[in-house]
């Protein structure tokens, strides 16, 4: 049989898949993906949509962990003075109610007991990025502000509900809870058993001053209590923290692995590609220009 | 009787003959590197030997003509693998288009997406800041105008395959006429016993073109070639040509109409016609009315959990995204609806630090659509889809460009000029004239020399 003259098609179609084997290998050295387009791996690239999303998510999950943390730990420590607030009014409770006190005495203690209500009062008004913290979901108002109607003399307009802020795609934490519920809660009231001391002090009536300081300690108990939320959030939030981390890691080594090249491998296919490109290119120069008239002597 | 004269005429048609295989080498070499051209070889056959009672004289050669060396039935094959190779390009093209639309770049719908649901996570820990209201709102606008970037780019692709389904087809009609014309000249040719030759090969090397613009049948008659598109509407008869149609459809596309006036759009296969077509009346369609019905159903899903909640302003929450009323023209068409950032209803009990409505929101993008996958995976399912489709075209165009290169290599085997085979040729035909040209000169000298006999007058 005839055997094909030119070698010209299989030459350029060898020089053709060589330079695309040679661009390929390039590609994916100069990128350091093995996934460039869809039709590189289809699979991958649907996958990938996925772990774009999921790697933003947990991006953002762990911002929301910094800023509520802060915010946490912010309130916390506001319950904190609180606590010592009330702590020390209880000593001065018990000290007004032991029947050795003149009304001057009294009128002093009073005064003092007023200014742990005012400085409970500015804890319980605590905001946090122009947040306040203990009103509620209503945290653009004031939380508590004097009003001489009041029992306490202050009233409050948060509202009850509370937030929980998404940490995890089926996670969220409860990281507030209303004044309502901490200050002025009917069965504990903080401000109300203050205020009340205060009026016992100032009318010198010693076992007035003695339950008022009851209700206090009272209500002393119930916000060290209620600050069991704010620490239960606190380490919460920094497991998820721990996890996400965990999970950014596992979604980054999933997306070199559905994407990524492996740069040993591409740079041996790179290398690879270049020798076979060469020695297309040399064995056409060396094949393409033999001819029978290379042989035969010019006519003279 | 033979004398010197026979002796001198077989030189002479030697000497013809001889030249004729030279025109024909000379002539090969030529046309070494000429598309469709087909090697020709000299056909010699030895005269009528000559009976002179006791002596038989031989007659010499003579050159019947030319012989063309092609191999139809290769040809065939040709044009179909023709056929299909530029079909499968065509689309290949068009889907490396497509598919940079659904490449990840940081403004695909994928990006975008991850950065709405990131911005509603984060309205999540702050939900009374402005700047991640703002940010909700942007990356809201983003994410629609990454579906209508997607949306515009697939109809941008639809319309240029729309356009080259207008040029092929006027393509193909200049290309049938020329054929038609060509037929007529070989039948002619062939009627009164000569090589098609050159004419054959252009007709082949036509035939060849049309098969790349659109698949095509070829049956040979007396009357010459018969050209069908695959569906058989007739292309060339003979030396007569019939023209191919377009006209606008009802779906503002191009259709393509036989001569007899019949929309044979949806039965055209192959060459970039058919490629042309596939990719704008099934891929490009079928890609439009997935993206569609994901913006649609996406859109109407997050304004029914914008309607649960409350705006900062403690307003119920109004609609977030506008969408065209059904589903086309969906994803080209939706937007934002809103431009205020403190009307993304954030809370679910009226007051604006609530961040009760946020999981609502989100979920709308986590939450199975009525068509049964989460606006992600819906469109991860897409990238997959345009991904395998710009795949599977490219992987089969490289198989059928094989097969393409073994069947020209066999082609070329049978009809392809060789320098080498053509300059032996040229050795062996310069000897023979050499010879030829040689017995001229010895019988003329013999007939010197007869002359001479007798004589002392040296002629």
């Amino acid at each position: 049989m005839r055997v094909n003259p030119s070698m010209v098609p299989d030459i350029l179609a060898d020089m053709q898949q060589s330079q695309a084997a040679l661009n390929v290998a390039l590609q994916q050295v100069a990128t350091g993906k093995s996934v460039n387009v869809p039709s590189d791996n289809p699979a991958a690239s649907a996958n990938m949509v996925a772990n774009t999303i999921e790697t933003g998510q947990v991006d953002q999950y762990t911002q929301n962990v910094t800023t509520t943390l802060s915010s946490v730990q912010t309130a916390d420590s506001a319950l904190g003075s609180v606590v010592s607030s009330l702590t020390q009014a209880v000593s001065l409770g018990t000290e007004g109610a032991n029947g050795t006190n003149n009304s001057s005495d009294l009128q002093a203690l009073a005064q003092q007991v007023q200014g742990i209500l005012t400085s409970v009062v500015a804890d319980a008004n605590t905001s946090y990025q122009g947040s306040y913290l203990f009103a509620g979901t209503a945290s653009t108002t004031v939380p508590y502000t004097a009003d001489s109607s009041s029992a306490s003399g202050y009233t409050y307009n948060g509202n009850n509900d509370t937030n929980s802020v998404a940490v995890g795609d089926h996670l969220s934490v409860q990281v507030s809870l209303p004044g309502s519920q901490i200050f002025s809660n009917s069965s504990a009231d903080v401000l109300g058993s203050l205020s009340s001391l205060v009026s016992a002090l100032q009318s010198g009536n010693t076992s007035d001053i003695s339950s008022a300081t009851n209700a206090i300690s009272n209500a002393l108990n119930y916000v060290s209590q209620q600050r069991v939320t704010y620490g239960n959030a606190e380490s919460q939030l920094n497991s998820q923290e721990t996890y996400l981390q965990q999970e950014t890691v596992s979604l980054t080594s999933q997306a070199t692995s559905l994407t990524g090249a492996d740069e040993a491998q591409a740079a041996t296919a790179l290398s690879q590609a270049e020798t076979d490109n060469s020695a297309v290119m040399a064995a056409a120069a060396k094949v393409l220009p033999d001819t029978l008239l290379s042989y035969l002597a010019i006519p003279s | 009787m033979g004398g010197l004269n026979t002796s001198l005429l077989i030189g002479m048609q030697a000497l013809e003959a001889t030249q004729g295989a030279l025109n024909a080498t000379s002539n090969n070499i030529a046309n070494a590197n000429t598309t469709g051209y087909t090697r020709e070889v000299v056909q010699l056959s030895e005269n009528p030997m000559t009976d002179s009672g006791n002596e038989i004289t031989g007659g010499g050669v003579s050159m019947d003509g030319l012989q063309s060396i092609r191999d139809e039935l290769l040809n065939l094959q040709i044009q179909k693998q023709t056929s299909l190779q530029s079909s499968v390009d065509t689309q290949s093209s068009s889907l490396q288009q497509i598919q940079s639309y659904f490449t990840s770049n940081g403004e695909d719908i994928a990006s975008e997406l991850t950065a709405f649901s990131s911005s509603l996570t984060q309205l999540s820990a702050t939900p009374s800041n402005a700047a991640a209201q703002q940010s909700v709102l942007v990356s809201g606008q983003n994410l629609a105008r990454s579906f209508n970037t997607t949306a515009q780019g697939l109809m941008s692709s639809q319309s240029e395959a729309d356009g080259q389904v207008t040029q092929t087809v006027a393509q193909i009609n200049s290309l049938t006429k020329q054929i038609a014309q060509l037929n007529g000249e070989v039948s002619q040719l062939t009627a009164s016993g000569q090589n098609g030759g050159t004419i054959e090969d252009q007709r082949d090397a036509l035939v060849q073109q049309l098969s790349s613009l659109t698949g095509i049948s070829v049956t040979q008659s007396d009357g010459g070639e018969t050209i069908t598109t695959a569906n058989g509407s007739a292309l060339v008869m003979g030396s007569q040509s019939f023209s191919l149609q377009t006209t606008t459809g009802s779906d503002g596309m191009k259709h393509v109409l036989d001569s007899n006036g019949n929309d044979i759009t949806s039965s055209i296969q192959g060459g970039q016609l058919g490629g042309a077509i596939q990719i704008r009346d099934q891929v490009v369609p079928g890609l439009l009315s997935q993206l569609n019905t994901l913006a649609s159903q996406f859109a109407t899903a997050f304004n029914a959990a914008q309607a649960q909640g409350y705006d900062s302003n403690g307003k119920a929450g109004q609609d977030f995204f506008t969408v065209p009323a059904g589903t086309a023209g969906s994803a080209a068409g939706i937007s934002v609806a809103i431009s205020d950032p403190s009307l993304i209803a954030a809370s679910s009990d009226g007051s604006a630090g609530s961040n009760g409505n946020v999981a609502n929101l989100s979920a709308a993008l986590t939450t199975a659509l009525p068509s049964g996958q989460t606006p992600a995976a819906t469109y991860s399912s897409m990238v997959f889809q345009v991904g395998t489709d710009a795949s599977n075209a490219s992987t089969q165009s490289t198989a059928i460009a094989q097969n393409l290169l073994q069947l020209t290599n066999q082609q070329s085997s049978a009809s392809g000029v060789s320098i080498d085979e053509e300059t032996t040729n040229l050795i062996r035909f310069q000897t023979a004239y050499e010879a030829a040209a040689r017995i001229v000169s010895t019988i003329q000298q013999l007939s010197t020399v007869t002359l001479d006999m007798g004589s002392t007058q040296s002629y």
